[in-house]
């Protein structure tokens, strides 16, 4: 009874967000604007001079992914703001007085924010096909590459969740967000391969989620290999769970 | 298979007949205090008591008022029933169930009203109230007449499917009040409900909440700064001052301690009066032309006043009267921080009088 309940706020708390989006669709368009950016002068730019090796894929095929992971990961880390947000509005106090449980809110929201991946996952999806750029459009490799999508955001949104709550404002975890995403986005694999990379740099980038992420949704997305897939996941899943339990203890304190 | 669907229908009638029940059995579990709350104290970081060891209970079925200065702890306090806060020290039980324990259960018997707005303006009147059933869990078959009726009582059907960034305050405030109904809470909590609303708003948003008490057997907690409000909605009053409760009657109790109501006779010419009935009122203030005299109940004791003027054959030019209302009591419980010289009238001169006469 108490896991169908739970679910059942889960998917309330994402539907709520959804039914936003649908009277005001603005965000998703604006939110494919620095992608999209990324891949026409970044990548189009590198992708004409051949300077990176990037073994038998042109450099607009290896940036795609690292593109697609660069922006979930944008609107997952920054999602504490919206929750920060919501806070100031009432809704927070809102949704933790209704008896669902607390996780349920918290994970709702983390789902929330994989709503919006999806839907950037799908811009980008777009753009590539637009573009020219060569992917696999797969049946089994598109579903792979939302289901990473999906938990990732949810990984980093709930961890998002569990630094605003002792952030406590917005522009507290605009500072926050920023400090976090450049090192994860240039530490990793997403714009050039690690090899070119100094030694120290190699070390920084193994212990960084993201390139986990990127290597994931590339060897989906360029070679249809999924050996590296289920570690991938189950690292995501891991540490989805540690953030959500934790934001879920943790999130009365923005109230406070 | 159809055994299961058979057991399946079975089951989901026994539920809907119990929450039928439950319904009709609403406003009253024999026995059980609605809100108990016995040495109750929050202590926030930097040791600020913003409520300070507080003892009090609400009966099943009564408007329960919590009044107060701002920063007196009444905010605190709901927050604490409403599990939004853990309580420091002390009990808190909600219909017998304690909160620290069970807060989930405390969570589904109460409806609240925070005091900013919380309703999500992003969304029509309809979905906010749809979001808040279904994380009430509501039965899945009566939750859209739920909606309705809700939306029907607080009058709003007709702007249901508008979004609500749309809406007036007072409309927000009436749908965020039918977003409490939708669960059919036992107790609701109302934080300064009336708050920033034009006279007009306010005397519906105090209707509803009249009716509610009255025709399903809510029992109400409210707080707020408003006197009138306190005075015209509740039957009990606390008056928290400090993170203390200062004191706690009717609002009838109340005006007495502050003593009763004053009369204040104009004279057309100077004149001394030496005796004057006890039964009617006591002078309290006399300076020729103005007697002031202090009635248990002003109106009864107009005409009384008015004759023994006339059997002692002393024109009089004007009689007014200043009826002993809650900003007395509020004004003598409640320590200002600020300003406390400023309450300087006829009203004080009362209040010295009774306090030296007791």
């Amino acid at each position: 009874m108490s896991v169908t309940r739970f679910i059942k706020s889960s998917v309330t708390v994402a539907e709520m967000e959804a039914r936003k989006i649908r009277h005001d669709s603005t965000e998703l368009w604006t939110r494919a604007i620095q992608p999209a950016l990324w891949l026409l002068i970044f990548g189009e730019t590198f992708n004409a001079i051949r300077t990176m090796p990037t073994g038998n894929f042109s450099y607009m095929q290896f940036i795609t992914p690292g593109i697609l992971a660069q922006s979930v990961l944008f609107i997952s880390i920054f999602y504490g703001i919206t929750v920060v947000w919501e806070r100031d509005v009432g809704i927070i106090t809102k949704l933790l007085s209704t008896p669902s449980p607390r996780s349920s809110i918290v994970l709702g929201k983390s789902l929330a924010a994989s709503l919006r991946g999806v839907f950037q996952a799908i811009m980008i999806f777009a753009l590539a096909l637009l573009l020219g750029v060569k992917i696999r459009f797969d049946l089994p490799d598109i579903l792979g590459v939302f289901a990473v999508v999906v938990l990732f955001a949810m990984c980093f949104s709930s961890l998002s969740m569990l630094l605003a709550s002792y952030m406590k404002t917005r522009d507290r975890m605009m500072g926050i967000g920023q400090a976090l995403t450049m090192p994860l986005f240039f530490a990793s694999n997403a714009i050039y391969p690690i090899s070119i990379m100094p030694t120290w740099l190699q070390y920084v980038s193994i212990a960084n989620p993201l390139s986990y992420v990127v290597d994931a949704i590339r060897s989906m997305l360029l070679e249809g290999t999924y050996q590296n897939l289920p570690v991938d996941i189950l690292a995501l899943l891991v540490f989805t769970t540690i953030f959500v339990t934790l934001a879920s203890r943790t999130i009365k304190k923005l109230l406070e | 298979m159809q055994g299961l669907i058979l057991l399946y229908y079975t089951c989901n009638y026994i539920t809907s007949v119990c929450l039928m029940n439950f319904d009709l059995g609403n406003s009253k579990v024999s026995g059980v205090t609605a809100i108990e709350a016995d040495n109750l104290t929050k202590i926030y970081r930097d040791n600020i008591r913003a409520v300070d060891g507080i003892s009090f209970s609400v009966k099943q079925g009564e408007i329960f008022g919590l009044l107060g200065p701002n920063g007196a702890g009444k905010t605190t306090t709901i927050k604490m029933m409403i599990t939004l806060t853990r309580v420091t020290s002390g009990q808190l039980r909600i219909l017998g169930v304690d909160v620290a324990k069970s807060p989930q259960e405390v969570r589904e018997m109460l409806g609240y009203v925070p005091q900013s707005i919380s309703v999500d303006v992003d969304l029509t009147a309809y979905e906010n109230l749809l979001i808040f059933a279904k994380l009430s869990y509501v039965n899945k078959k009566e939750r859209n007449e739920r909606i309705r009726s809700a939306l029907e009582y607080m009058d709003l059907s007709g702007r249901a499917n508008d979004l609500v960034k749309r809406y007036s305050g007072g409309m927000m405030r009436r749908l965020e009040i039918a977003q409490a109904l939708v669960n059919r809470p036992r107790i609701l909590l109302l934080d300064e409900p009336s708050i920033g609303l034009d006279p007009s708003s306010r005397k519906q948003v105090w209707k509803s909440i009249k009716q509610l008490n009255q025709e399903f057997g809510t029992t109400i907690l409210i707080t707020t700064h408003d006197m009138s409000e306190a005075d015209e909605l509740c039957d009990r009053i606390a008056i928290m001052s400090e993170g203390k409760i200062a004191i706690l009657g009717t609002p009838t109790e109340l005006k007495k301690d502050v003593g009763g109501d004053v009369i204040t006779v104009n004279l057309g010419s100077p004149c001394n009066i030496v005796s004057f009935p006890k039964e009617v009122g006591r002078i309290i203030n006399n300076n020729e032309k103005s007697i002031q005299i202090l009635t248990t109940n002003g109106e009864e004791a107009i005409p009384l006043i008015a004759d023994f003027f006339r059997s002692h054959e002393i024109k009089v030019e004007s009689i007014s009267i200043n009826k002993a209302n809650l900003d007395d009591v509020f004004m003598k419980y409640a320590k200002r921080r600020l300003g406390d010289t400023v309450y300087k009238s006829i009203r004080s001169t009362r209040r010295d009088f009774t306090r030296h006469s007791r």
